[in-house]
């Protein structure tokens, strides 16, 4: 019996298109997500191979979520099959067995739903060999193909998924019959899965989310999170770790549901619910004699508004009062508020509410919604009439056929609103209820009427013409979600890059405190105009083939339609029409012919054609700037900005210069004076300019020049391509306006991937790290040869209202003809790295032993300027304590606007974006935070980066970024436990954990980082802070104000990391030589268990703690391949009083060189923890092992 | 009094099945009845009439207003119950009966209101009118369709097989309706069950295969049957010898055994009683006819 309703789900299946269609969009996904590199599924794979086992998880585990549609598809009809053909009652007269019946049917399913997914591997397998048959992507990115990883994901996430999804989707359809409901069930299903991702964006939370995740994915990552590629390139996901008992759990989840839905289950039919005649009502009622109203005779023109007002009402109720839409709208505001609630965490701290975090998770949240909305109802209401039976009574009425699809489109518009409205209110509700009362109602309100709004009508429009055009309820669905997510994926494939052909697109614009919705706002503007008209010409055009009556045929439904139209139709038609084109039109002319833009293929076209014929210059000596005046004007109504730079430079090679190269960048149209000189080449595509010197400039001789620069946007753009000139907030550096002095390798392609697809030889990220080096140390990694320490004079002058800041001291400023003028200087030669910036600022000022420390923020910004003060004066206090002087008089902290999110340091500025810092919430926040860690490593950076910095190769970003950071810490360290320390490295810790699993190219030991945050920031913080808990803070002080006292502001050869070592090694006890190997030189890592913890109370009162632990030192290459090391080494034990791990009692320090250890330590009170390294100074990839319970015996 | 003709009207569907063949009808104002079997074309004329299908050729008028060609105009002054009236679900009676009015142009609301309750206490549905139609029985549900069907001033209300599903009561109830209402305008009532035209109409045509096969008044069409229809009770094993010998208009089972209804100018033989004729044998014979 199981056998015989079992083999029919699956053949009856197996006979029809569904199951394939389903498996071929899986299988077509994957595919052009392993030949290409646009199309990415679950993130991007890095040096990874394509079709890596790790490759593999992530996309079997990210798509079995879409897998989960077409899974309740088959769940359904397994169902339902038998009710929907009101068969049920026949066959389940017959003498069936329930569990064959019951099983059959839902194992049929659970298998159907399973084949699909095996459309992933059909991709991987089939992209995997046609990618380098078709020169794809090159040979060496594909691995093997990974029959390990197909069967095992196979077994931990498709089958274990489509069971439980299927136990839950099996019970509702059974239950409910309701297709609907089954749905919503899926839906659900995912909506649990979407909350427990906000779980894990805490990162105490992370095994909890993985357990709670239904599909495992977070258990997945969290098991793989620190994989290095050459683990991914051969670890699929493994029957173990987090992963396996996720799937245990829920798969026995689902057999508790499966028990329970098949016990509950019965042939018999649910009677139906009998509704109660209230007797004795009838009695009551009022017998109203109604004479037949005087009806006029003739009818001579329906009112359209009326007849749109009624189509209106009828389809929106409707839908409103549907439980479909009343699930979804409930399901949004549980998302909404589960992630407002756990939402916008940043290093352990809370943002305000401010009004544009309300308005991403809004906009977030409310697109996939009426994503959903969009589609379903589309169907549903175009279908309405002739599902319920009713089209030909209202087809035989005379309205026009227009008005009413009007009315559908509107309504579905309308009922899309009233979801994102409410979504929005919630978040307002939100904000009171957080005590956050700036309720900017008008952004709100703007930003739903001139964005989402549009889009909802635009679609609503285009799915409807969709439903009516196919005239197939499913297809339609089919077409509407192929052309809502595929549309992307083809232009992607194709390179087509203009709004005008993605639906609904607009050049993006972002709310901002500062700068309001930005510059994309015109664009936007006419976009949307050019977006709606083409909406609304859809449904127009729909009404000419909307199947009035029962006509079948395309040229019935255009005769009958036709005759239902009437002239005004094609009044509007034509004005429409005309008015689409004449927008089009314009949006063209300003898009295309007016700023033409490049798309990303083509700039990889020009940034391949500058190397392939100008790499030959990149050793060509090149002058070097000596001084610079600047003369500039901005115009920030304008959105302008233009002036010019005078500059010193001077010859600093031994040969005499004969020629100048430059390259110019064409959006500030940068031109070049030179005097005696003559332009012998220009190539004006590239901006690559040859100058001849009549007289040559010899060694040592200096020169004047002059650059002039023009920043005007024209009409609007495609997208904004200039973010740094804005209306309030502009932000442009020296770079952006200056043309690189000869060949710049910055415009090389980096992607090494890019790079072998165009046959460029590979590149370097930098240059090896050398111990007597001469040439490549004459050359700063910051400016590259192009400067040395240079002087900075600045005239800028911008409009009345807001203040324009340059590097140095104001020496001047003045307001005339409604014009600010300032006049800046810089104290000292400084590197030649700095920004211009304009904006309405309030400005906080504190002196501090004769420097200014300032803050320039937007006024409503003003909550934790006090806090930020307080930060800059504590890191200067530690600062020229112990490292030495500053040498500017001011150091100021700027706000720009979140177009960037990024905090950086410039000669005595630093600009910090608004993003952060200025509104997070710091009240009760009485510790070190994030906001002051900031702070004091970008003030730090006015040593390490300003003062001193390194040679351009590798180990030289350590010399800033990573003695940045330590500075940092050791700032925070004051007024902080060490114990509270180790919550602020985690994040170090991971950070580089994670970066390195992602690595492109090939992990550096610390002395030789290539640039590379997670190195530079994430492992430098943790092994100098390490290195300061091993040798002493004074010590490694001693080490760095040696090295900067050495270098500091000194004309080349710049420093190396060795040049630091030399300070360092002396330091260093020779006990612990050791570490600079493990920690500077190599890549180490290490594996530290707690094994067993026993206390046993003494006789003293005092207790005796035997620790049984496990210590290993792993020695990694740049692939990631570990090989185990001699441990050699001194490592922490330590006993926590308490539970929470916030008390540490004791720490020792020992010396291991077993694998095992066991060792007895007496302590005054009974500890209830044990921990190796307690603190957290190793690097250990895996975390929660280190500490265990003390068990008293 | 407008009129309505149709002449030479064809329809063919993409399958090749001829719904309707040279069609000629003139109809004045009464009831008219569309007899004829399941698949005759009696649907596809009524949806030709209501302007809900195309026809391949021909022309159809009420008075002056083209129906093919000016569909609008006709919908203006058209009352149509089709075979399968549905509701929309979450709507009640009311409502429905109220967008259908704002549809068919009556843009006063009092006006609308006054006329909906209106209707609605002519079909007996005044009290339920808050209520949702879709929980409605079927009864119910065909009376709220007769109710949209007279909305307006209608002077061509058709209707397409209403009484399929009612119970008797309702039957009667609908028929007085009709025939109230059909004293003024054009009623053209489609059905399969005779009686529902012999008690109301006072012409009719019968339909098969797409074509007309008889046109009249039902009187005429009895009279043309007088004296030619014959009844005999025979054995179930005696079928197929009479069906050879005779024409059987129509057999059906009465008290448990087969009562034949037989066309013969004289005495077809012995043991037949001749029969005032009814209209199912009319029906039958033109039906048998036009096969043959």
């Amino acid at each position: 019996m199981f056998f015989t309703f079992f083999k029919r789900e699956v053949f009856s299946a197996l006979k029809r298109p569904m199951i394939y269609i389903f498996m071929f969009i899986v299988a077509l996904l994957v595919f052009f997500a392993v030949v290409s590199d646009n199309v990415m599924i679950g993130g991007a794979v890095g040096d990874v191979h394509k079709n890596a086992p790790a490759v593999i998880g992530v996309f079997v585990s990210v798509l079995n979520i879409f897998g989960l549609l077409f899974a309740t598809a088959f769940f359904n009809n397994a169902a339902l099959r038998d009710y929907k053909y009101q068969f049920n009652e026949i066959l389940f007269s017959t003498p069936l067995s329930k569990a064959g019946y019951y099983f059959g049917r839902f194992m049929g399913a659970w298998l159907l739903s399973t084949l699909v997914m095996v459309g992933v591997y059909l991709g991987v397998v089939v992209g995997g060999f046609m990618a380098p048959i078709f020169d794809w992507i090159g040979p060496e990115r594909l691995g093997p193909t990974p029959w390990g990883a197909f069967f095992s994901s196979y077994f931990l996430f498709v089958v274990p998924n489509m069971f439980f999804a299927g136990t839950i989707i099996f019970l509702l359809a059974t239950r409910f019959k309701s297709t609907i409901i089954s749905f919503v069930g899926t839906l659900l299903i995912i909506v649990g899965y979407i909350i427990s991702l906000n779980l894990t964006s805490d990162i105490d939370n992370q095994a909890t989310a993985a357990l709670v995740d239904v599909f495992g994915i977070s258990a997945y990552n969290l098991d793989t999170q620190y994989f290095t590629p050459a683990e991914r390139n051969v670890i699929g996901p493994a029957f173990s770790g987090h992963l396996l008992i996720n799937r245990l759990l829920w798969m026995s989840i689902g057999l508790v549901i499966l028990a329970f839905s098949y016990f509950g289950f019965s042939f018999a039919t649910k009677a139906k619910k009998q509704k109660k005649s209230k007797k004795g009502k009838v009695a009551t009622v009022e017998k109203k004699i109604i004479y037949q109203p005087l009806v006029p005779e003739t009818i001579e023109e329906i009112s359209g508004w009326q007849t749109f007002l009624s189509f209106f009402k009828i389809n929106f109720l409707s839908m409103f009062k549907s439980s479909t839409f009343v699930i979804l709208l409930l399901f949004s505001l549980i998302l909404l508020i589960s992630n407002l609630w756990g939402g916008f965490e940043y290093f352990g701290l809370k943002s305000y509410p401010v009004t544009y975090k309300m308005l991403d998770e809004v906009n977030n949240l409310s697109s996939l919604f009426v994503l959903i909305i969009l589609v379903f109802f589309s169907g549903e209401l175009v279908w309405r009439d002739r599902d319920n039976h009713i089209n030909e009574v209202i087809d035989g009425t005379p309205h026009r056929s227009v008005i009413s699809l009007v009315a559908k489109t509107l309504s579905l518009v309308s009922l899309a609103s009233i979801l994102h409205l409410t979504l929005m209110v919630v978040a307002i509700l939100y904000q009171a209820f957080n005590g956050y009362t700036n309720f900017e109602l008008n952004v709100y309100f703007r930003d739903f009427f001139t964005g989402a709004f549009l889009v909802y009508l635009t679609w609503g429009g285009l799915l409807i013409f969709i439903q009516v055009i196919i005239n197939n309820k499913y297809l339609g669905y089919f077409a509407s979600v192929v052309l809502l997510f595929m549309l992307d994926i083809i232009y992607l494939v194709l390179k087509i890059e203009t709004n005008m052909l993605s639906i609904g697109g607009t050049p993006s614009t972002m709310y901002s405190d500062m700068n309001a919705f930005g510059p994309g706002v015109t664009g936007s503007f006419w976009f949307n105009g050019y977006w709606m008209l083409f909406g609304i010409l859809t449904v127009i055009l729909a009404a000419l083939l909307w199947p009035r009556g029962t006509s079948k045929t395309v040229k019935d439904r255009l005769a009958a339609g036709r005759k239902a139209l009437g002239s005004r139709y094609y009044g509007a038609l034509g004005f429409f029409s005309v008015a689409f084109i004449v927008v089009a039109g314009f949006v063209y002319y300003n898009t295309q012919v007016l700023n033409p833009y490049k798309t990303s293929h083509e700039q990889e076209l020009q940034q391949v054609s500058y190397e392939r014929q100008y790499r030959k210059f990149v050793d060509a000596p090149t002058i070097s700037v000596l001084d610079i005046n600047y003369f500039i004007d901005i115009y920030p109504e304008a959105r302008t900005t233009n002036g010019r730079a005078e500059l010193l430079v001077s010859n600093k090679n031994d040969v005499a210069l004969d020629s100048l190269i430059f390259t110019v960048s064409e959006s500030y149209q940068q031109e070049v004076e030179i005097p005696n000189s003559e332009l012998v080449f220009e190539d004006e595509e590239l901006g690559f300019l040859i100058y001849k010197l009549n007289q040559p400039l010899q060694a040592g001789d200096s020169m004047e020049m002059v650059v002039r620069f023009d920043y005007t946007p024209k009409g609007f753009e495609n997208e904004v391509s200039n973010m740094s000139v804005l209306r309030n907030g502009t932000f442009f550096n020296n770079g952006s306006i200056l043309p690189s002095l000869g060949y710049d390798p910055n415009f090389e392609l980096g992607d090494k991937n890019k790079r072998r697809k165009y046959e460029l030889p590979e590149r370097k990220r930098m240059p090896d790290l050398q111990e007597n080096c001469s040439d490549l140390c004459m050359n700063n990694y910051l400016t590259d040869g192009t400067s040395d320490w240079v002087m900075v004079e600045t005239f800028i002058s911008t409009s009345e209202d807001q203040i324009a800041i340059a590097p140095g001291s104001l020496v001047s400023k003045e307001v005339k003809d409604g014009r600010a003028h300032y006049h800046y200087k810089v104290d000292h030669p400084s590197q030649n790295f700095y920004s211009f910036i304009s904006a309405d600022y309030q400005v906080a000022t504190r002196p501090w032993k004769g420097i200014d420390l300032e803050v320039y923020y937007h006024p409503d910004h003003s909550i934790n300027i006090e806090r930020m003060l307080d930060a800059l004066e504590k890191s200067m206090k530690y600062y020229t304590e112990n490292f030495g002087p500053y040498y500017h008089k001011q150091a100021r902290i700027i706000e720009f606007p979140r177009y960037a999110t990024f905090a950086q340091a410039f000669p005595g500025t630093m600009p910090y974006s608004e993003a952060f810092g200025f509104i997070i919430d710091l009240e009760g926040e009485d510790k070190n935070n994030v906001v002051d860690a900031v702070i004091a490593h970008e003030m730090a950076h006015q040593y390490w980066a300003h003062q001193v910095i390194g040679a351009n190769m590798k180990g030289s970003t350590m010399l800033s970024e990573s003695f940045a950071e330590y500075s940092s810490l050791m700032v925070m360290k004051q007024g902080t436990d060490e114990v509270q320390m180790k919550d602020f490295l985690k994040y170090d810790l991971q950070r580089y954990l994670r970066g390195r699993s992602r690595e492109t190219e090939q992990e550096q030991p610390l002395m030789k980082v290539e640039n590379q945050g997670h190195i530079h920031y994430g492992k430098g913080s943790v092994i100098l802070y390490a290195l300061q808990d091993y040798i002493g803070e004074d010590k490694v002080n001693t080490a760095l104000r040696g090295f900067l006292e050495e270098f500091r502001y000194k004309e080349p050869p710049y420093p190396t990391a060795y040049d630091f070592m030399r300070y360092l090694e002396p330091q260093v006890p020779d006990s612990l030589q050791y570490l600079i190997a493990d920690w500077f030189e190599d890549i180490t890592l290490y594996d530290l268990r707690m094994e067993e913890a026993t206390a046993k109370a003494l006789d003293n009162g005092k207790y005796e703690v035997t620790v049984n632990f496990l210590a290993k030192k792993l020695k990694a290459d740049g692939a990631g391949n570990t090989d185990e090391a001699t441990l050699n080494d001194w490592i922490d034990i330590g006993f926590y009083a308490d539970r929470d791990e916030e008390e540490l009692i004791m720490r020792q320090r020992v010396y291991l060189t077993q694998e095992e250890g066991q060792l007895s330590f007496t302590l005054d009170k009974l500890p209830a923890k044990a921990a190796i390294d307690p603190l957290r100074l190793l690097i250990d990839r895996v975390d929660d092992d280190n500490v265990k319970t003390v068990v008293v015996e | 009094m407008s009129l309505l003709k149709i002449n030479g009207l064809n329809k063919t569907y993409p399958n090749g099945t001829r719904a309707l063949v040279d069609v000629d009808l003139e109809l004045s104002k009464g009831m008219f009845g569309l007899l004829g079997p399941n698949g005759a074309g009696k649907s596809s004329l009524m949806r030709t009439l209501a302007t809900l299908q195309e026809a391949d050729s021909g022309t159809a008028f009420l008075g002056d207003v083209d129906i093919l060609n000016d569909p609008q105009s006709v919908r203006k002054v058209l009352g149509y119950l089709p075979q399968e009236f549905g509701v929309y679900p979450r709507i009640t009676a009311a409502q429905l009966l109220d967008h259908i009015a704002t549809l068919k142009g009556i843009s006063n609301g009092n006006t609308r209101k006054d006329l909906v309750e209106y209707l609605l206490q002519k079909v007996n549905l005044y009290e339920a009118r808050n209520k949702k139609v879709s929980g409605f029985s079927g009864g119910m549900k065909q009376r709220v369709g007769i109710a949209q069907a007279l909305i307006g001033n209608p002077q061509l209300i058709i209707v397409d097989e209403p009484t399929a599903g009612l119970d008797p009561g309702e039957r009667n109830r609908f028929h007085n309706l009709l025939a109230e209402v059909g004293e003024e305008v054009i009623v053209i009532l489609s059905t399969h069950i005779v009686d529902d035209v012999r008690e109301l109409c006072t012409d009719m045509a019968i339909m098969n295969l797409g074509q007309i096969v008889y046109k009249g008044t039902p009187a005429d069409a009895l009279t043309s049957l007088e004296g030619k229809v014959w009844r005999k009770t025979i054995d179930r094993s005696e079928k197929a010898a009479y069906a050879a010998q005779h024409t059987i208009i129509s057999d059906k089972m009465v008290g448990g055994q087969p009562q034949i209804h037989v066309l013969s100018d004289q005495l077809p033989g012995e043991g037949f009683v001749e029969v005032a004729p009814n209209l199912e044998d009319v029906f039958f014979t033109t039906i048998h006819a036009t096969v043959a």
